[in-house]
């Protein structure tokens, strides 16, 4: 009795005369088992939308199974042939109001998957009244639906009081429904280009009561609504977080790490430092156990962690043993690990996170070999005190002679000659022993740049260079500009051993080369060189920047946003959404009295600017929007089609709605208030009180009217 | 959300095809597959097990699960959960696995129009709808002896006669109106060592991972309470949605009202410390040279509580450029693959004070060998379980019943294993 012998290609005639049967068909079994076929053989992809008569005919027996396959077939052949949607639609209608639920919430279900105008448009009456079903499996099915709708036509749904009607649903007794309606909201709201959805603290915590009681989907809807509450006070966010914090210990990991998302987002607004401390100390065992999972779900783990970490180093500071790599675990994994290995790295733990190191680069996978040998160069510039120690395990890599190891190894030993000038010299003998077998430019460019450096020490620096310089034509620009330099640092070095090859490079370089770098490079050489050898001393043999491994943090600016959208694809790739994914609304730490200010360490006072400045920009990003609202645009970029079409066929309706709206939720503030971006921005005038200082730090701030400029602010 | 589905077979064929909302076309399985082959290419060590499992596309980010030899993958074009993707595309050959025994391109085909309505009903326009297996199962009948003689009968229940779907209860995990003869509840309570030991025998990193897996066959609505000799051992801990959170907080006891049937009710961990007595010690000396290497591997019991160590495997992977490898053992057989260039030792069974099982041998490299090779550090894989062994110590006290006035048979069951336990020689 196996489905696979529906498989066979059922001649169209056959089924239909079986579906035609005049034989006796208790149950209509003998209809199930032929629409079963018919079924089969439309997944496989033969056409058997010529039997839409016999099929839509079997719509009305009142037996769910048939039911499902007749909309099955429905849904899969409706958007080819419209009119055999047509032919549905009385038996839609009736089915909507069928007295068992089951077959009301399955009839607008399938209704919204038809994009058929006429459809939709039958649609519309019922879908507003199972809304407001008596039955909870109604009410759910239908919120979902109002999403569906919302792909299809938006302003049908912004201006046919669905939205009005899902926030109703937001204070159902039942929680699926709330869970359900949450959900179509934000995904509306992360569409729109003027609805956002935003929830006030009474809202969030009833919320939060449902939480408890839906099914783990559920729960991760509403986790991410949470998302659109800014708490007003620190206490509102500590409650908040509180109340969350069971659900770090759910079994679905995507319950888990959209509650670390939510606590992180709600530290932001905490202001107790023993406040932040205990949640920090409650993060660490969930995102550990996250990592006991299978490995896609560690590897998303994995990239959200370095996220977490490099705001709040506390969290799993205590823990690095966990990330240790085991030998059958998949690259990538790997790779992610390593990375979070080398930013928990400490004085504490840093001889074990070495000696993992080292046997990693024994491993056979080239790219993680690689990277544990970089990882060794960094962790010495990280931390002083085991430069000596990593030191010796890099020479130890280089005895074995394994190519790309020994590559490798030179870049980052040239990292810690600059961080650690007049250390560790002494090795350059057993460098040189491997001039021969680099191929790969980096590691070319590394070696040419230490011979440069230390011209003086070397005792054969200039027949070295010489050797480089053979292949100088061919080499690529990264080599000759380190090739440039370091001929030029021996000539200045040791006039003597560099007077023979430095007009030669300087020739190659200005001459037969056509990189422009390169080129104008050689040319101020030259000038340097023949007007003021004083000077270029100065110039070349300058004193180098100080490195760190700091530049290896993260943008605090992207890191800030890339928080707020943790368990996202953005947090896999480390890119902001709104470079990869089109028509995406960014996010921003919205301001509020209780918003803790961004506190970038004093050394990056400048980015700290920038930061805030962002933040402005978002702020103007808001304001423009709304502006825009209010007198049409000129400019064509706009997202999807919405705001201006709208705007111009019906200039005064959505608008008073939507006045009249907010007047309703920003007065009384007493349930969910999904403002649009007018209502947004007067929110933000109202309570934010750095709204002027930033103003003040970020320069000029355009005037209200200006808005049709700022759209040319790229985000 | 979820825009599509694909499942595909083995060899990169479409099997399953399922669309919530734009039509995705094909052409993106055979960009995927591209990508597969191109990223198995990149090195002769690299498995189907190590391609992202998320690979951008131009237009599509390609969410993919690989499963017994089935990929489901799941193309989007907006921003999503990722996590959120990978747990339902996970669920799906779960509940085929609890619907029909087994999972395969095979099953897949021989209940392929359950499978269609299953997927219908696990999802709703890219929004997860019911995956708890109690619920689906009354929504879509599974394909049983019964079943099949109910429908060959012609004897199908009809729309009238059906049920309210449970989803909507306030238990949404347990179905109303279960009935047993005999009442009965097992709990297995199995841990896993994730270990990773050096060559001298010292844990680098070790913990367990328990979970307490459950089969409840009790009538009614029984109110359970399970309570522990020593909760507090636990690190950090998850549950099925049944547990009352609270109880736990409060009094380290799980409360709840269990599903029907099979499910998993509570995973925890359990921070070993370094010095931790592991069950097994497995003593691995490789001596390597320029063109090949001695080696003996001795595997010995030592914190195992008397108990006999079963089904110990050793696993080890050797350099691509091995050619040839001689050995012998004392205890079990061995195996070496000469393809994939690794070695397994079946030990079998150990049992304490008996002679330790010792495998030793010398392998050589082809022509081809080189600087790595004679430089690889070698890992070994070591599987193994023991019987009425816990190795954090979790003990379970009392089941209480509530709300039911029969008296179950409780059985509670443990086991240590090994999960992912490697040794570094």
């Amino acid at each position: 009795m196996s489905d696979a012998k529906f498989f066979q290609r059922g001649k169209i005639q056959e089924l239909r005369l079986e579906l035609n049967s005049d034989k006796k068909d208790r149950n209509y079994t003998r209809k199930k088992q032929t629409l079963k076929k018919i079924v089969a053989n439309m997944t496989m992809g033969n056409d058997m939308s010529s039997l839409h008569p016999d099929v839509i005919a079997c719509m009305s027996i009142p037996v769910l199974e048939v039911k499902k396959m007749v909309y099955l077939f429905l849904i899969n052949y409706a958007k080819a042939k419209p009119e055999m949607a047509y032919e549905a639609i009385q038996t839609f209608r009736r089915d909507v109001e069928d007295p068992n639920p089951l077959i009301r919430a399955l009839a607008i279900r399938t209704m919204g998957y038809i994009h058929v105008d006429k459809v939709t448009a039958c649609l519309i009456q019922p879908l507003r009244h199972c809304m407001r079903d008596q039955d909870p499996y109604v009410r759910k099915t239908a919120a979902v639906c109002v999403a569906k709708l919302f792909m299809q036509d938006r302003h049908l749904v912004e201006n046919a009081g669905f939205i009005d009607l899902l926030r109703e649903m937001l204070v159902d007794s039942n929680p699926s429904v709330v869970a359900n309606a949450v959900a179509a909201l934000t995904e509306i709201s992360e569409r729109s280009d003027h609805i956002q959805l935003q929830l006030n603290m009474s809202i969030a915590s009833k919320l939060v009561t449902a939480l408890n009681e839906c099914s783990e989907w559920g729960q991760t809807y509403i986790l991410e609504s949470l998302m659109f509450v800014v708490p007003q006070e620190p206490g509102d966010a500590e409650m908040l977080a509180e109340r969350i914090a069971p659900r770090l210990q759910h079994a679905n990991s995507a319950v888990v790490l959209t509650a670390v998302k939510v606590i992180v987002y709600l530290m932001n607004y905490m202001s107790r430092e023993e406040d932040i401390h205990s949640m920090c100390k409650k993060l660490s065992p969930p995102l550990v156990t996250l990592l006991s999972n299978g490995p896609e779900v560690q590897y998303v783990g994995l990239r959200n962690i370095l996220l977490v970490i490099q705001k709040h180093p506390e969290i799993l500071k205590n823990d690095i043993k966990i990330f240790f790599c085991k030998y059958n675990d998949p690259i990538y994994v790997k790779m992610a690990k390593l990375e979070i290995m080398f930013r928990l790295a400490s004085e504490h733990n840093v001889e074990q996170v070495l000696s993992e190191l080292k046997e990693y680069a024994t491993e056979v996978d080239v790219d993680f070999v690689r990277k544990a040998v970089r990882s060794i160069g960094r962790l010495a510039v990280k931390i002083e005190s085991t430069a000596q120690r990593c030191v010796e395990a890099l020479l130890e890599l280089i005895q074995t002679k394994v190519n790309y190891v020994v590559q490798e190894s030179i870049v980052v030993i040239k990292d810690i000659f600059r961080k650690y000038p007049n250390q560790y010299e002494s090795i350059i003998g057993v460098l040189c022993e491997n001039l021969d077998n680099l191929d790969e430019p980096e590691a070319k460019a590394a070696m040419i740049w230490i011979i440069g450096q230390y011209a003086d020490r070397i005792e054969n620096s200039d027949e070295l260079l010489d050797d480089f310089l053979y292949t100088f034509l061919e080499e690529t620009v990264e080599v000759q500009l380190a090739l440039l330099t370091a001929t030029v640092k021996l000539f200045i070095k040791r006039p003597t051993a560099g007077q023979d090859l430095v007009p030669k490079v300087l020739k190659w370089a200005t001459e037969e080369v056509d990189n422009p770098d390169l080129r104008d490079r050689g040319y101020i050489y030259w000038r340097l060189l023949s007007t003021d050898v004083a000077a270029a001393k100065a110039v070349v043999l300058s004193e180098k920047p100080h490195i760190s491994t700091e530049t290896d943090n993260m943008d605090p600016v992207l890191l800030e946003e890339l928080l707020l959208h943790i368990s996202s694809l953005s947090a896999i790739y480390h890119k902001a959404p709104t470079t990869f994914i089109p028509h995406c609304k960014p996010r921003f730490l919205i301001p509020s009295p209780a918003l803790r200010r961004q506190n970038y360490n004093a050394g990056r006072s400048l980015q700290h600017q920038d930061s805030y400045s962002s933040l402005q920009n978002s702020a103007q990003f808001q304001q423009s929007q709304s502006n825009n609202m209010r007198s049409p645009r000129s400019d064509g970029d706009d997202g999807g089609n919405g705001g201006l079409d709208e705007f111009v066929s019906s200039p005064k309706q959505p608008q008073h709605q939507r006045l009249s709206y907010h007047e309703q939720s920003f007065e009384q503030v007493a349930e969910a208030s999904i403002g649009n971006q007018e209502y947004y921005e007067q929110k933000i005038n109202a309570e934010n009180p750095y709204r002027t200082d930033t103003g003040a730090v970020g320069g000029s701030q355009p005037s209200k009217g200006g808005g049709v400029d700022l759209m040319s602010f790229d985000l | 959300m979820i825009e599509s589905l694909f499942v595909l077979s083995p060899t990169g064929k479409v099997i399953i095809e399922k669309h919530w909302h734009e039509l995705i076309p094909r052409r993106v399985v055979d960009f995927f597959n591209d990508q597969v082959s191109k990223a198995m290419a990149e090195g002769e060590d690299v498995t189907r097990e190590d391609v992202l499992p998320i690979i951008a596309s131009p237009k599509y980010q390609l969410i993919n699960v690989y499963r017994d030899g089935l990929t489901y993958l799941s193309p989007v074009t907006k921003e999503v959960d990722p996590m959120m993707v990978f747990e339902f595309l996970h669920r799906i050959p779960d509940i085929m696995q609890e619907y029909f025994g087994q999972v395969s391109e095979t099953v897949i085909k021989e209940n392929f129009v359950t499978v269609y309505q299953l997927l219908e009903e696990m999802m709703d326009d890219g929004f997860p709808l019911t995956t708890e297996p109690n619920s689906l199962k009354e929504i879509v009948p599974a394909p049983n002896i019964l079943n099949k003689v109910i429908t060959t009968m012609g004897a199908t229940t009809s729309v009238s006669t059906r049920k309210m779907p449970n989803g909507m209860s306030n238990l949404p995990w347990r179905k109303a109106g279960v009935k047993y003869n005999s009442n009965e509840i097992f709990f297995d309570i199995v841990e896993e060592i994730d270990a990773i030991v050096d060559s001298t025998g010292k844990a680098v990193s070790c913990e367990a991972h328990g979970t307490i897996q459950t089969n409840s066959r009790l009538s009614g609505m029984p109110d359970l309470t399970l309570s522990f000799v020593n909760p507090r051992l636990v690190d950090d801990c998850s549950f099925h949605q049944s547990v009352r959170f609270n109880k736990w907080e409060s009094d380290k006891v799980l409360s709840f009202v269990p599903p029907d049937g099979h499910f998993r009710l509570m995973s925890y961990r359990v921070n070993l410390p370094s010095q931790q007595n592991l069950p097994i010690q497995v003593k691995p000396s490789i001596n390597i040279g320029a063109n090949g290497a001695k080696f003996d591997i001795t595997v010995s019991l030592r914190n195992t509580d008397g108990k006999a160590v079963e089904n110990v495997v050793l696993t080890l992977p050797l350099h691509k450029s091995t050619s040839t490898l001689t050995a012998q053992c004392n205890v079990g057989q061995y195996m070496f693959d000469p393809v994939g260039k690794v070695l397994r030792w079946d030990v079998g069974k150990i049992v304490p004070r008996e002679r330790a099982p010792v495998l030793s041998g010398s392998f050589g490299f082809g022509s081809a060998s080189s600087e790595a090779a004679a430089n690889a550090g070698y890992n070994i894989g070591v599987e193994f379980l023991i019987n009425s062994h816990s190795l954090s110590g979790l003990k379970v006290d009392v089941l209480k019943l509530f709300n039911e006035s029969y008296k179950p048979y409780k059985g509670v069951r443990t086991m240590t294993k090994a999960g992912r336990y490697q040794v570094r020689a």
